[in-house]
C-alpha cells in the first residue's frame, strides 16, 4: 500500500507563500481561493510578532488539506464525491458532487473552497497544468495532493517551489522514506490531534 | 355555496411572492449561490437555518394527530386533519429549502446511483422522504375516512416524527469539527420541534376558526396550550443542560459561548431564552390565558419566533471562529474575488443577500398557498359535507 504523505518543517517556513502561489498555478485555482496557505499563527496581522518585547516569536503554519487516515469530509459526503483513494489521498470526484457543503462544515482545518460562482482566472484563459480537471461553479475543491504529478512518480509543486526546502513529500508506508523517518526521529505536531482525523500532513522542528 | 375559507385576494398575494421567489431562484441558478451572502467561512446560510426551522415547525402536526390515537386522546380527533396538513407543507417546505441551497442541483441524481450511507446527510433524504409518504398517506386515508388504516399508520408516524428530527440533528451534532458536537443535539431538536410545531399548529387552528373553516373550541384550545407550556420547559431544560456543560470547564467551547452570551449571534440567543422560552411559559402556565385567544396567539408566535432565533445561534456560532486560526485567514471564495476588494476573513461573517431572503419568502410561500388551498378544498369542504348532506350517503361518496 501507499500513504502519500506531507511534512512541514516549521523551523524552515520563512512564510513567503510560494507554496500557496505554486500550487495556484500549477491547478488552475481560481481567484479568492486557495488549496493552501500559509498562516501567522496566533496573529490578525500576516508577518507580526507575537508576545511581548522582548519575548516575541513569529511562526508561519502552512495550512492545506490534511489528507487525513480518518477523513471527516468523506464519512459526511452524501454522494461519495470525496473519497479517499488507493495511494491515501483525499480526492473529489467534482461529477459527483452536489454543492451541499456538508464536507465543508466537517473538516476541522477550513481547507475546502467552494467554487461559489463560476471561477474568476486571472488571465481568463486559466493557467496550470492542461490535465487538472476544470471545475464549475457549485462544486467543492480542495489539494489533491497534485493528483497529476503525483500519479506519475512526481512531488507536488508546493514541494517543488518552496525555497527553503521546508516541505518533504513521501509515502509514509515505505518504512525507510525520508518522510517515515521524519515521523519516526522528530518532534512531529499533528494539528487539532484531539479531533482524531489523524492527518497525514504534519508538522516538525 | 358557503364563502368560507381563505380568500382569492390573499391567496393571490402568497402566489405573487412565489413567482418572485421563482425568478430569484433561476437567478441564483445562473449566478450560482454566490449570490447568496454565505462564503467559505459561513458555507450555510439563511437557507439551512429555515430548513432546521421547517422540520421542527412540521412536527406538530403529525405528533398532536398520532397522539389522537397512538395515546386515544378523542378530543384531538377533530383537528386531525388540519394538524397533518400543516406537517405535509412544513416538510415539503423544508425539502424545497435543501434544493435551493445545492450548488450542482443538477446532479442530484447521484444520490440514488452513489448514496454514501455513513452520511448524516443521507439519512436525513431517507427519513424525511419517508416521513412525508406517511403525511401524504395519512391525509389521503382521512380524506377517505379510513379510520383504521390512520390509527395503524399512527403507530409508525409517531416514531418516525421523532427520527426526522433527531437525524436533522444529527448532520450537526454528529460533527466533531465544530461547537455542535453534543450528544444533546437531537433531543434538543425534538424538543424545539415539539414546542414550535405545536406552536405553529396553534396560529394554524386559530387562523382555519377565524376564516370559519373549523371551529376550535375553548377546551381544546386550553389543552393545547396546556402542552404547549409543558414542551417549552422541556425544551428550555435540555438548553440549560448544554449551556452548563459548554460552560462548566471554561474551556474548549468558551469561545463559542462567549459568541452566544455577548458576541454576534447573541441578540439571537437572549431573544430565544426570554422570548421565545420566558414569556410564553409564564403566559402559559397561567390558566386563565390558555382560553384567552390574544395570548395564546402571542405565546405561540413568540415561541415560533424564538425557536427560529436558536436556529440562528446554533448555527452560525459555530462559523464564526475558525479552529486554526492566524492570519490572513480563510479565502472567502470566488463570490468574495468577483465584489473585488479584501477576499480575506479571520472570523466568519454572514448577512443574507435580498436574493437570498426572497428565495425563502418565496418558498415560504409556497408553503402558506398550500396550507390555504388544502384547507379550502379537504376541511371546509368536509364541513359543508357534514352540516348539509348527512342524510345522503351517495353525495357524500360521489365527493
Amino acid at each position: 500500500m501507499t500513504k502519500l504523505a506531507l511534512a512541514i518543517n516549521q523551523k524552515r517556513c520563512i512564510g513567503c507563500q510560494a507554496c500557496a502561489e505554486a500550487c495556484k498555478m500549477e491547478n488552475n485555482v481560481g481567484m479568492g481561493m486557495l488549496w493552501t496557505r500559509t498562516l501567522t499563527e496566533g496573529s490578525d496581522v500576516m508577518d507580526a510578532a507575537v508576545g511581548e518585547f522582548p519575548n516575541l516569536r513569529m511562526d508561519y503554519l502552512p495550512l492545506g488539506c490534511q489528507h487525513c487516515e480518518n477523513p471527516a469530509c468523506q464519512k459526511v459526503c452524501p454522494t461519495g464525491a470525496t473519497y479517499k483513494d488507493e495511494m491515501g489521498r483525499v480526492e473529489i470526484d467534482y461529477d459527483k458532487c452536489i454543492g451541499c457543503r456538508m464536507c465543508m462544515a466537517a473538516c476541522p482545518y477550513n481547507v475546502r473552497v467552494f467554487n461559489w460562482t463560476e471561477p474568476v482566472h486571472d488571465p481568463e484563459t486559466g493557467y496550470g497544468d492542461a490535465t487538472v480537471p476544470v471545475r464549475h461553479k457549485g462544486v467543492m475543491e480542495k489539494c489533491t495532493l497534485c493528483k497529476q504529478r503525483t500519479d506519475n512518480g512526481q512531488k507536488p509543486m508546493c514541494v517543488v517551489c518552496c525555497p527553503t526546502h521546508a516541505r518533504v513529500f513521501g509515502d509514509l508506508d515505505d518504512p525507510n522514506s525520508e518522510i517515515s523517518r521524519l515521523k519516526r526521529e522528530r518532534t512531529v505536531r499533528i494539528l487539532l490531534e484531539e479531533m482524531g482525523t489523524e492527518p497525514q500532513v504534519f508538522y516538525f522542528v | 355555496m358557503q364563502t368560507k375559507g381563505f380568500s382569492k385576494v390573499a391567496m393571490g398575494v402568497f402566489g405573487a411572492l412565489t413567482l418572485v421567489g421563482i425568478a430569484c431562484w433561476i437567478f441564483q441558478l445562473i449566478g450560482g449561490l454566490g449570490v447568496t451572502g454565505m462564503s467559505n467561512t459561513t458555507s450555510w446560510g439563511l437557507y439551512i437555518c429555515m430548513f432546521m426551522l421547517f422540520v421542527g415547525l412540521s412536527a406538530g402536526g403529525l405528533i398532536v394527530a398520532s397522539s389522537a390515537h397512538v395515546f386515544g386522546i378523542e378530543k384531538f380527533k377533530p383537528i386531525a386533519k388540519p394538524a397533518v396538513i400543516m406537517s405535509t407543507v412544513c416538510i415539503c417546505v423544508a425539502g424545497m429549502l435543501i434544493l435551493v441551497d445545492l450548488g450542482g442541483i443538477q446532479r442530484i441524481w447521484r444520490l440514488v446511483t452513489g448514496p454514501n450511507f455513513m452520511s448524516p446527510l443521507l439519512w436525513d433524504v431517507c427519513i424525511i422522504t419517508i416521513y412525508l409518504v406517511i403525511n401524504i398517506l395519512d391525509l389521503v386515508w382521512m380524506q377517505k375516512g379510513e379510520n383504521d388504516k390512520v390509527r395503524k399508520l399512527s403507530y409508525v408516524a409517531l416514531p418516525v416524527a421523532i427520527l426526522v428530527h433527531s437525524v436533522t440533528a444529527w448532520i450537526f451534532g454528529l460533527q466533531i469539527a465544530r461547537a455542535w458536537y453534543t450528544a444533546i443535539m437531537a433531543p434538543i431538536f425534538v424538543a424545539s420541534a415539539l414546542d414550535s410545531g405545536l406552536a405553529l399548529l396553534l396560529l394554524g387552528l386559530l387562523l382555519i376558526d377565524k376564516v370559519g373553516i373549523a371551529e376550535l373550541g375553548d377546551e381544546l384550545l386550553a389543552s393545547l396550550a396546556k402542552l404547549l407550556a409543558t414542551f417549552i420547559a422541556v425544551d428550555a431544560f435540555f438548553i440549560g443542560c448544554e449551556l452548563l456543560t459548554m460552560a462548566y470547564p471554561g474551556a474548549g467551547e468558551a469561545a463559542a459561548l462567549s459568541h452566544m452570551l455577548s458576541g454576534a449571534t447573541a441578540p439571537f440567543f437572549w431573544f430565544e431564552i426570554i422570548g421565545g422560552l420566558l414569556v410564553p411559559f409564564v403566559i402559559l402556565a397561567i390558566a386563565n390565558n390558555r382560553t384567552k385567544r390574544g395570548m395564546v396567539v402571542l405565546a405561540s408566535a413568540l415561541v415560533v419566533l424564538g425557536v427560529a432565533c436558536k436556529r440562528i445561534w446554533l448555527l452560525f456560532t459555530s462559523f464564526i471562529t475558525p479552529n486554526v486560526a492566524g492570519a490572513p485567514g480563510i479565502a472567502g471564495g470566488s463570490a468574495a474575488a468577483r465584489e473585488g476588494g479584501d477576499i480575506w476573513a479571520i472570523i466568519g461573517t454572514y448577512a443574507p443577500t435580498l436574493p437570498e431572503i426572497l428565495i425563502v419568502v418565496g418558498v415560504i410561500s409556497l408553503g402558506v398557498l398550500a396550507f390555504m388551498v388544502l384547507c379550502n378544498k379537504l376541511v371546509a369542504g368536509e364541513e359543508v359535507e357534514q352540516q348539509v348532506s348527512l342524510p345522503s350517503e351517495e353525495v357524500a361518496q360521489a365527493a
